[in-house]
């Protein structure tokens, strides 16, 4: 045989078509000598067939007619402005926002300021004044923990459990209530090892669901951040994206077992 | 200058679908064809003759969809959680569409939009390595990094998902 070694490589460019013909026979030999590569070849050509499959329809959609108008060099009319999130999330969003600020007579939602940017916006400013404190940082301590949890899932009216998120390396400092657009919110601060801090941030708001992460432009802490069945959590630090979303993804796991969500 | 804007009419379901696949909510996606459609009108004249329609548009899609990613870094909705459909935000794009479609779907969006555009590109549009190369403007090396980062990527998510799932069935 002047079979040469295959790689993983070569999987991707079998199922891309991309490998040499003359080499098919030989790197079919060799998946059948590999389960596991085979395996994997196959999980990743399923996948492909799957995202076809979910996308096979898109082409039979009847077209929006302003598309021919466009081509044909007719000018369309300002569409509407692009929404950066869901459009339909965000009308939602937008509907409840304005009918609860009426009806409590609060104009705290601005324009444009819908309830996941403003819960956002709330948990990093929380995140940057707090956990930049060394012995304030808190108001109740982890070694309080009970209490503390009582004291929050009362005040704010949320079933507040304390994630544990000891496998992502964090540790709970302790928590502390505050303010959010003129409800209570729960703020719990945990640490790692290399004093890293992130919090996270619940309040009983948001009737909409919605996810999503709000950066700040600058570098400054990001807030992954949900809003569902009128619970809404952020979780906010400036640890690298991916070891962000990785916690973030277990904080409201827990989060919502615990409060009974899903 | 009639051939060229026939030879256009005839990609826009493919550019819809491209669209749609890489930033899943129908409106916004439909917003970027349109965007591809004014710019390629106003390039007609850049157009080679001989050039592929489809690797042409697909390039002007493509640079809009950067500058778009660049834009939205600020206020990123480049979700990349991919929870189960409980938690997933309920956009559906077609009423048709099936529960593992809209997982599949789903998890894509968490896939980072390079490693998204680098999959789509051939794994979906059937581009080869060179003409992806070509429209996303990268080496070919770093276009089948992508591919395979992405593959890895986007079955890691659904394998999180399904283990979610599993969980949830036990504990019920």
């Amino acid at each position: 045989m002047t079979a040469r070694d295959y790689t993983e490589r070569d999987i991707h460019m079998s199922l891309d078509g991309e490998l040499p013909a003359e080499e098919a026979a030989d790197f079919q030999a060799w998946l059948a000598a590999n389960p596991e590569m085979k395996a994997r070849s196959s999980r990743f050509e399923a996948d492909r067939a799957g995202l076809r499959r979910a996308l096979a329809g898109v082409l039979d959609e009847p077209l929006p007619e302003r598309f021919a108008r466009i081509v044909s060099g007719e000018r369309v009319p300002a569409r509407r402005a692009v929404l950066w999130r869901s459009a339909a999330a965000a009308a939602a969003i937008f509907a409840v926002g304005a009918l609860g600020g009426y009806l409590a007579g609060v104009g705290d939602l601005g324009l444009g300021a819908s309830a996941d940017d403003r819960i956002a916006e709330q948990a990093i400013a929380a995140h940057t004044v707090y956990s930049a404190e060394q012995r304030h940082a808190v108001e109740v301590g982890a070694d309080d923990r009970d209490h503390l949890l009582g004291w929050l899932s009362k005040r704010t009216g949320v079933t507040l459990i304390a994630p544990d998120l000891a496998a992502e390396g964090f540790e709970l400092v302790g928590g502390r209530l505050l303010p959010s657009g003129g409800k209570p919110a729960a703020m719990l601060l945990y640490e790692d090892a290399g004093k890293n801090r992130i919090s996270v941030y619940v309040t009983g708001d948001g009737e909409a669901k919605a996810r999503g992460t709000y950066a700040d432009a600058d570098g400054g802490p990001s807030a992954i951040y949900w809003l569902d069945e009128g619970y809404a959590c952020a979780v906010v630090g400036t640890l690298p994206k991916e070891r962000l979303a990785d916690v973030a993804r277990s904080a409201w796991r827990q989060l919502a077992a615990g409060a009974g969500i899903g | 200058m009639k051939d060229r804007k026939a030879a256009i009419l005839a990609e826009i379901p493919r550019l819809r679908r491209y669209a749609r696949a890489l930033l899943h909510d129908a409106d916004a996606a439909d917003d970027l064809v349109q965007d591809c459609l004014e710019r390629a009108l106003l390039r007609l004249d850049n157009w080679q003759t001989g050039e592929s329609p489809r690797r042409w548009l697909f390039t002007i899609m493509h640079h809009l969809f950067v500058d778009q990613m660049r834009k939205s870094r600020r206020r990123s909705e480049v979700v990349m959680l991919t929870l189960d459909d409980s938690e997933a935000l309920s956009s559906p794009a077609t009423q048709t569409e099936t529960i593992a479609s809209r997982e599949i779907v789903d998890a894509l969006q968490a896939v980072s939009p390079d490693r998204r555009a680098a999959l789509l590109m051939v794994g979906i549009e059937g581009f080869s390595y060179a003409e992806a190369a070509n429209i996303l403007g990268i080496p070919a090396g770093t276009l089948m990094s992508r591919i395979a980062r992405g593959r890895e990527e986007l079955r890691g998510l659904l394998d999180d998902a399904s283990r979610r799932r599993m969980i949830r069935v036990v504990e019920r």
